[in-house]
């Protein structure tokens, strides 16, 4: 009897996995079409990938939204200071004072469903939802391929912006879409390389656009996948199953050991301990005082930070805040190309006691009968961080000043970012991506750029809420011109005294390193060519590489 | 009758009482989930100044509900949840919660209920053979799966993967299918379903090696105890056939308790297995529910566990009622 229990349980047992894999979305579809096998790649999407193509989800729609989908004017290396490269632009050009732009297009453009591209739909994109600058007065169209933008202020420094990361759109779609900020645009019509061919929440596939300007890219096929952790996409890519990753691997000797998989690691944007810096912006505890920074900044050893926290891959930052060698015409005192490395207790106790403090009988700094106590917080789970933020602590307190690494969910850390209620925090700043250091001060260090503490900066990230009128009227002059030697002088001011007071102490430069299947795919960037970083999770650049890509016929 | 109405109304209560703390658990957490998202567009946008628009479009559909007391709030929470509305995602936004875990929920009670399925007959057969045979050899499988189980999950994972899919090249190393056979997603032909079933063998085998142990000691117990209850003696007396005495006097009567525990394993099916999920890239519900947990998103973390305590709490019921009809002692009043 009980025999025949199990034998009625079985099928049951089947017929509900069935159907619920039939639940799962299981449509009768034919099989995958033959031809050549599409490049796979990675770009850090976790699975389920939600279908979203709009170009104004910046966090949310799939990476290869932006550039191989939808094309800015012009292409900004961000690892050289060359002159950006034209896509759907041909040239611009900027009047004396800044406020009107002028761009001619390439002619004979075409959108993916076969519509023509003008200077109209240009002027449409520059107008539509987000990217209305509020300064915009009027965006016009007075042929088929220029466009006249005016401003109501100088626009030098937002060149890249404009010309860079302003994804152009069909007027003769986007027109009919009024709430952008909902739309999930699920059959992207572009300008670029690439086409959407299907979409599942697991992986994309993307097809060459036969109408593209330089005809269709040599690689037909791109198929971007979802992938949960590191150590898949390492596996897969050992295993021959994907071409092209960007992430952290400590060890890429096993990756690239069987000659097909080649490895670059560049060095951009830093990591910093960011510190709530001015009281007079609500900030309160021992770091709001510059001689507590100025010993902290001298008290680390970069060098083991970069060695044990970071496996040796990360770069050393400036306190100039400058991305070196690119932008180096903009150093002004080459004494602040780079933090020190190694560390120096004793001059950090030099600093705090010409500032008064004294050290107590626990050997750590204080003042008026207050020891210093420092909260130096994390995201939990980002290692190299919060191991980064353990040697930080015990080298502060090799120099007498304690600071107490700690870490917190990643919902838990954004908060306090954003409202200013934090002492110090493990943060990365975002490199520009011009060989001009601007939009980092502009961001990271102007008053403009941030608000009281328990208010939120609305133009900007200065989140450390930091304020200098110096630097303020420096970045106001640098901004209002194109004549070099007058930025020149404005970021040396700059640089002197964001070095000096240090609202966000310079820790590494974060390693990026890139994998790519060298064997089957010949184009890509060298250490000799470096027309484009190769991070397939970069916009416009992997949209570039891809169209410099062929595969290798055997 | 009194008794079912009692089990029903206990049921009502305490399905009320979990949809509250539903409701209520995440608006305890800290972290504002608005901040977040407008953080990481910041981030995103290169510095691009976010416009007014975008702030408020944000604030209003993630940010805390300003304005309205706590009480308005719960109303309105039942009012959307009686709907079927489960929100909006804020990690995938603009993605609607529903959509996203009936995309999940079946990978999930396919691979789970299935690895629970065979980990619990695996552990019972196991488990009465060894309760059998008790003071032989076998006796060393108890601690060889105690140990298995002992091992952590994501080791056991990367372990399995790294010899059977990168070195030996036999198994897929992510996902619920091949997504490289099938770009276009799920399909209805047998290779697809061998597809899934090839990827369904290393995380199922996680969870059976893992979970197979709990099972086998206790029925071996039980099956040690039982043979020594009179009925089985006098079975033996009778001289009837000792497979039939292993089998339907036995473990009939020894895999009772294992029963209730399995009811118990089942409702949890739902739940997923989180660090499988993770480690394999399976599309299930396990992995939502820990993304919405790091990323704050209320709406998600909400939407699954209704999902989690609608199952728990059917399978609890179904169990209960089964045990009345098997145990007429649980029915008596009093």
């Amino acid at each position: 009897m009980h025999d025949n229990r199990w034998r009625k349980t079985l099928p049951l047992v089947a017929g509900a996995a069935a159907l619920a894999l039939a639940l799962g979305g299981c449509t009768p579809g034919g099989s995958a079409s033959g031809g050549e096998r599409p490049l796979r790649m990675w770009s850090g999407s976790m699975t389920p990938i939600t279908n979203n193509f709009n170009p104004f989800a910046v966090d949310t729609a799939t990476h290869m939204t932006f550039g191989a989908i939808y094309e800015p004017l012009f292409f900004f290396n961000q690892l050289s200071d060359d002159a950006p490269v034209g896509l759907l632009g041909d040239t611009y050009e900027f009047n004396e004072d800044g406020t009107v732009l002028t761009v001619t297009i390439k002619p004979d453009l075409k959108w993916s469903d076969g519509e023509d591209l003008t200077a109209a739909d240009v002027a449409f994109s520059l107008g539509y939802g987000s990217n209305l600058d509020p300064d915009m007065v009027s965006a016009e169209a007075p042929d088929d391929t220029t466009v006249v933008v005016t401003y109501s202020s100088a626009k030098f420094t937002a060149a890249s912006l404009i010309l860079g990361s302003t994804w152009i759109i069909p007027e003769h779609i986007w027109s009919e879409i009024d709430d952008y900020m909902t739309e999930t645009n699920p059959k992207p019509v572009g300008s670029g390389p690439y086409k959407l061919k299907s979409f599942t929440d697991a992986a994309y596939t993307l097809e060459a656009n036969s109408l593209f300007r330089d005809g269709a890219p040599k690689v037909k096929e791109v198929q971007d996948i979802g992938i949960d952790s590191n150590q898949s996409s390492e596996d897969l890519l050992k295993t021959g199953k994907l071409d092209w990753v960007g992430q952290f691997i400590a060890n890429p000797d096993g990756v690239t050991a069987n000659g097909r998989i080649s490895t670059m690691n560049q060095q951009q944007d830093p990591t910093v301990i960011m510190t709530c810096a001015d009281t007079a912006m609500g900030c309160s505890g021992a770091q709001t005082d510059p001689a507590v920074r100025q010993a902290l900044n001298v008290a680390i050893d970069r060098a083991s930070i970069s060695k044990k926290a970071f496996a040796g891959l990360s770069g050393e930052s400036s306190p100039s805040f400058a991305l070196l060698p690119r932008d180096e015409k903009w150093l002004g005192d080459p004494a602040l190309a780079t933090s020190p490395q190694e560390p120096d207790a004793a001059s950090a106790e030099g600093i705090l006691e010409a500032a008064g403090y004294t050290k107590g009988n626990d050997g750590f700094y204080g003042k008026d009968g207050v020891a210093i106590e420092l909260d130096l917080f994390s995201p939990d789970g980002w290692t190299d961080y919060n191991d980064a933020a353990k040697l930080i602590s015990a080298q502060a307190a090799e120099a007498g000043i304690r600071v107490n690494a700690r870490t917190v969910s990643e919902a838990e850390y954004w908060t306090p970012i954003s409202t200013g209620e934090f002492q110090l925090a493990l943060y990365g700043l975002t490199q520009s991506l011009v060989a001009d250091p601007y939009s980092n001060y502009d961001q990271y260090f102007t008053t403009t750029a941030s608000a009281p503490v328990g208010e939120e900066p609305t133009k900007g990230q200065n989140y450390s809420r930091y304020t200098n009128s110096v630097v303020d009227e420096a970045v106001k002059k640098a901004g209002a011109t194109q004549d070099e030697a007058i930025k020149q002088q404005a970021y040396a001011a700059i640089q002197t005294e964001i070095a000096r007071d240090l609202p966000y102490i310079p820790v590494v430069l974060n390693a990026s390193q890139s994998f790519f299947n060298t064997a089957d795919f010949t184009g890509w960037p060298s250490e000799s060519d470096m027309y484009a970083a190769p991070l397939p999770y970069l916009s416009t650049a992997s949209a570039v590489i891809l169209t410099r890509l062929s595969p290798v016929t055997k | 009758m009194k008794f079912w109405m009692r089990r029903i109304g206990f049921y009502l209560i305490t399905l009320w009482a979990a949809i509250s703390l539903n409701f209520l658990l995440p608006r305890l957490l800290p972290g504002d989930p608005a901040a977040i998202m407008l953080g990481k567009l910041r981030r995103a946008n290169g510095g691009r100044p976010l416009s007014e628009e975008t702030i408020t479009a944000i604030t209003s559909i993630l940010g805390a509900e300003q304005g309205s007391s706590l009480w308005d709030q719960y109303l309105a929470y039942w009012g959307r949840l009686l709907q079927g509305d489960l929100g909006i995602s804020s990690t995938r936004y603009p993605a609607p919660v529903g959509e996203l875990i009936s995309a999940a929920l079946p990978w999930t009670v396919t691979l789970v209920g299935a690895a629970t399925i065979i980990s619990f007959v695996l552990g019972i057969l196991a488990g009465a053979w060894v309760g059998w045979l008790r003071g032989t050899w076998l006796d060393q499988l108890v601690p060889i799966t105690t140990f298995l189980q002992s091992i952590p999950y994501f080791w056991l994972a990367l372990v399995l993967v790294a010899v059977f899919s990168v070195q030996l090249g036999l198994l897929p190393i992510i996902g619920g299918y091949d997504v490289f056979e099938f770009p276009a997603g799920p399909e209805c032909t047998p290779a697809f379903f061998a597809s899934a079933f090839v990827h369904a063998l290393l995380p199922a085998a996680t969870i059976v090696i893992s979970s197979v142990g709990g099972w086998l000691l206790g029925m071996r117990n039980m099956m040690v105890q039982t043979m020594a209850e009179d009925y089985v003696l006098t079975a033996e007396a009778k001289g009837l056939r000792p497979s039939r005495i292993r089998t339907a006097y036995a473990a009939r009567n020894a895999s009772i308790p294992s029963l209730a525990g399995f009811g118990i394993a089942l409702g949890f099916v739902v739940a997923g297995s989180i660090v499988t999920e993770q480690v394999f890239s399976y599309p299930g519900l396990g992995k939502l529910m820990i993304q919405s947990v790091q990323g704050l998103d209320y709406a998600l973390m909400q939407g699954v566990f209704l999902v989690i305590t609608l199952t728990v709490l059917a399978a609890n019921f179904l169990i209960d009622l089964l045990y009345g009809f098997i145990d007429p002692r649980v029915r008596r009043d009093g």
